[in-house]
C-alpha cells in the first residue's frame, strides 16, 4: 500500500502494510517522523488521515485523549494502514538515503535473565543481525506471549552489536514484567524495533554530565556511563548521577556504577538516594565509592549538588513522570541550564 | 480604552507566575526579574495549565512537560522542542500597577481551526 504524507517540509511517501503501524514503516523507510514514545502515550507522533482508512491497533491508547478523533486524527505509532492513505503531519522531516542506521525490526533471543532485586530483572538478548545504536536509546520490544510493544533503554553500549542488555522493573498487573518474572524466559525469541529516542549521549557533547534517575531509569544512564568510559570523557569532564531507590537492598548495578566511579579518577560522583530509609551510612556498605543520601532523588541532588553546579552542564533524566518533572524544575531554577541542555525522553 | 488592570507589580515576586482572572477573562501574569508579561494561561503546545507547568528562571518561560520554552524580554522562542510562538497581551506598568490591554480573550486555535486544517499548513 502506499502512504503519502502531507508535511511541514513537503510531501514524502513510503510503502504501507496492514502489519506494521505508519510509525515503524516510514521511519524504516528512513523518514524521520515525529515521535517520543513510539508505545501509544505521549501524543506526538499524530497525523490526520486525508484520504484511505486506517485501521487502530490499541483503541486505548492513552495518547488518544490529546487528539481530535472525530476528525480522522491517528496515534501513527498505534495505526496501521487498511488501504492506500494520505496522512497529514503537522511537522518538519527529512529523508534519508542510507538506510543502514535506520530503526527496523530485528529477531532476537533471550540468553541470560537475572534477578537483581525483589522488583527489578536484567536480560540479554542476541540480535539475529548487529545494530549500532546511541548512548540513551531506547528500542520497543515485542513477544508473542504478551500483547503490544514495551519501550525499554538499552544498558549497554557498543557500535555494531549483536547482543544489547535490558532492566526490567516489575510493575504488578504489567503484562511483559509479570512475564518476565514468572517464566524461565531464558531460550525464548522475542522482536524489537530500534533504535529510537532522542535523549542521546555522544562525542558531539563537550559538557559536564548531571544524571538524575530513578528505578529502571538507570539503564540509558549505564549506557551513557559506558559510552563515556569508552572515550576517556570523564578525563576532560565532570559527571554527577543520582540513582533514586527506595530502600539499600532496592539499589542495583551498584558493582557496575562503582566501577565507573574508579575509572573515572575522581571525576565523576554516584550518589545512591533512597526515599524509604534514612541512610545508616555516608558511603554503600559494600562500595565505598557509592555515596548515599536520603529522600526523594531530586531532593537529594538539590541538596547535594548545591553551590556545586558546573556552568557548562548537559542534564539527563529517566524516570517516573513526577521524578522527571522535579527534576525538570531543579535543572531550570537551580542548575540555571537552558532548556535545550536537557535531555529526557517525554514518555507522559 | 481596554487597558485592564491586572494586579499589583508587588503581588507576584521576581521568577513566578500567577493565574488570575481580569474582568473575567483568565490571564497568566508573570515577573520575570526584567518586567510583566500577561499571556492566556495555557501553553500553546497541548493546553497544558502554565501556572502549573511553567517554570520561570534567567528571563526564561519553560513549560515542564514538554521543554516548549520562550524568551520573555523578546517573545522568541528558546529551545529546539519548541514550535509555535506565545501570544501575549501588551503590557505597561504605571505606579506599581501591572495593566494588560485585553480587548478580547486570546486563544489559541487547539479547537476547529487548527493547523491540521488550515490553508497555510504548507505555506511555512
Amino acid at each position: 500500500m502506499k502512504i503519502k504524507l502531507q508535511t511541514k517540509s513537503g510531501e514524502f511517501a513510503f510503502d504501507g502494510d496492514a502489519s506494521e503501524s505508519f510509525l515503524f514503516a516510514g521511519l524504516a523507510a528512513g523518514i524521520s517522523l515525529p515521535y517520543e514514545c513510539a508505545t501509544g502515550t505521549c501524543g506526538t507522533c499524530r497525523a490526520r488521515v486525508m484520504e484511505g482508512t486506517a485501521e487502530v491497533v490499541w483503541d486505548e491508547a492513552p495518547g488518544f485523549a490529546k487528539l481530535k478523533r472525530d476528525k480522522g486524527d491517528i496515534l501513527m505509532c498505534q495505526s496501521r494502514p487498511g488501504s492506500d492513505c494520505v496522512l497529514r503531519v503537522p511537522s518538519n522531516m527529512t529523508q534519508t538515503d542510507d538506510v543502514s542506521g535506520v530503526p527496523c525490526w530485528r529477531e532476537a533471543k533471550i540468553t541470560t535473565a537475572k534477578q537483581l532485586t525483589r522488583d527489578v530483572i536484567h536480560f540479554d538478548l542476541e540480535l539475529s543481525r548487529p545494530m549500532t545504536f546511541k548512548a540513551g536509546q531506547f528500542t520497543v520490544v515485542e513477544t508473542g506471549d504478551v500483547r503490544g510493544g514495551r519501550a525499554y533503554s538499552m544498558v549497554n553500549f557498543e557500535e555494531n552489536t549483536g547482543k544489547l542488555s535490558f532492566v526490567v522493573k516489575r510493575k504488578p498487573g504489567g503484562g511483559f514484567s509479570e512475564w518476565l518474572f514468572s517464566n524461565d524466559v531464558v531460550g525464548h525469541e522475542l522482536r524489537l524495533f530500534g533504535p529510537l529516542g532522542n535523549a542521546t549521549f555522544g562525542p558531539e557533547d563537550d559538557k559536564d554530565l548531571l544524571c538524575i534517575t530513578g528505578g529502571s531509569g538507570i539503564a540509558g544512564i549505564m549506557s551513557i556511563l559506558e559510552r563515556a568510559r569508552g572515550m576517556g570523557y570523564f578525563q576532560k569532564h565532570k559527571g554527577w548521577v543520582f540513582f533514586g531507590v527506595r530502600t539499600l537492598a532496592d539499589g542495583f548495578y551498584i558493582k557496575e556504577l562503582a566501577d565507573h566511579v574508579e575509572q573515572a579518577g575522581g571525576n565523576l560522583e554516584v550518589t545512591l538516594a533512597l526515599s524509604d530509609e534514612t541512610p545508616a551510612t555516608e558511603v554503600h556498605p559494600d562500595f565505598p565509592q557509592i555515596k548515599l543520601a536520603g529522600g526523594f532523588v531530586h531532593e537529594a541532588t538539590s541538596r547535594l549538588m548545591a553551590g556545586r553546579y558546573s556552568d557548562n552542564l548537559l542534564g539527563y533524566l529517566a524516570g517516573p513522570p513526577p521524578m522527571v518533572d522535579g527534576a525538570i524544575r531543579l535543572l531550570l531554577t537551580e542548575a540555571r541550564l537552558a532548556p535545550n541542555s536537557i535531555r529526557y525522553d517525554k514518555f507522559a | 480604552m481596554s487597558w485592564k488592570k491586572v494586579c499589583a507589580t508587588s503581588d507576584i515576586p521576581k521568577n513566578e507566575c500567577r493565574k488570575l482572572w481580569v474582568e473575567g477573562v483568565p490571564v497568566l501574569a508573570v515577573n520575570y526579574g526584567e518586567g510583566f508579561r500577561v499571556m492566556p494561561p495555557v501553553c500553546p503546545h497541548m493546553e497544558e495549565p502554565l501556572d502549573e507547568s511553567g517554570i520561570v528562571a534567567n528571563c526564561i518561560l519553560t513549560c515542564t512537560k514538554h521543554l516548549w520554552a520562550w524568551d520573555l524580554r523578546t517573545l522568541a522562542m528558546e529551545g529546539s522542542e519548541t514550535e509555535k510562538p506565545l501570544k501575549t497581551y501588551d503590557v505597561k506598568e504605571e505606579d506599581g500597577i501591572v495593566y494588560a490591554f485585553i480587548e478580547n480573550e486570546i486563544l489559541y486555535e487547539f479547537e476547529d481551526e487548527d493547523e491540521m486544517d488550515d490553508e497555510s499548513f504548507f505555506s511555512n
